[in-house]
């Protein structure tokens, strides 16, 4: 029984951090970067199916598998320039350049990302259930 | 001796217990690249159990929706679907087992109607 807490905790694990990324995109998606100097890149990270740790239990089957993240890349789209002389960020043609960070395609994520959440908590609902009702079942009276 | 209904409702037990893990490891891996469903024929795996009752069933690709360009093809609805129809064959059981349970120990009582 143990395993299913591990699996759940790895998945919500890795959500928090998806929307943690997500969070950090949205912030940072304003930001320009001063000639010369790199702009903000947007993060995400990616998973990969990974054994979860044992807590005892030599019966758990080699199927013990959770999430963990793989690493987080950076999107490699093309930054935005915008005209606007009069900004202190301006290169000489005064272009300004800022993160590449495509909004629409953050709330995507968002979403996919909190439905995920959502599901993982259902199963972690339905786990906690079934165990007292187990408890409940099996006490002596 | 061993009442035949522990054995088999262990085995019931057992397999749904599998059936949880995986449909947890299908939702954790719901955004993971590449990875595909896994799931175990409960028909199989419980005639499985009742043979041999530390067998570990083997795991299914499920196969059944379609794969995202990622490669990935968890369904989080139908996972949340089986996960709830999982839940419901282990209380089920769970409810099955106290009753014959009790009805064990009332028949081991010396006196059902006193103490």
């Amino acid at each position: 029984m143990s395993g299913i807490f591990s699996i759940v905790g790895s998945a919500l694990d890795a959500q928090n951090l998806r929307l943690s990324a997500v969070a950090s995109n949205l912030a940072n998606a304003d930001t320009a970067a001063a000639p010369g100097t790199q702009p903000y890149r947007a993060e995400e990270p990616v998973f990969e199916a990974a054994p979860v740790a044992d807590e005892g239990g030599s019966d758990a089957g080699p199927q013990e598998m959770g999430v963990a993240v793989l690493g987080v890349t950076q999107s490699d789209a093309a930054p935005t320039r915008t005209y606007d002389p009069g900004s202190p960020y301006a290169d000489a043609q005064g272009y300004v350049t800022g993160s590449n960070v495509d909004r629409a395609q953050e709330m995507m994520n968002m979403i996919d990302s909190s439905n995920s959440y959502s599901a993982s908590v259902a199963v972690l609902q339905q786990a906690t259930r079934i165990d007292q009702q187990m408890i409940s079942s099996f006490q002596v009276s | 001796m061993q009442p035949a209904f522990f054995s088999f409702y262990s085995a019931v037990l057992n397999v749904a217990q599998d059936r949880e893990d995986l449909i947890a490891n299908n939702i954790a891996n719901a955004d993971t690249p590449g990875f595909k469903a896994t799931d175990v024929d409960f028909d199989a795996s419980l005639s499985q159990q009742m043979a041999d009752p530390g067998a570990v069933p083997a795991a299914q690709y499920r196969a059944d929706a379609t794969v995202g360009l990622n490669g990935n093809d968890v369904d989080l609805d139908s996972e949340r679907v089986e996960d709830a129809q999982n839940g419901e064959v282990m209380q089920s059981t769970a409810t099955f087992l106290r009753q014959s349970t009790a009805d064990l120990i009332t028949a081991l009582r010396p006196n059902p109607s006193g103490n």
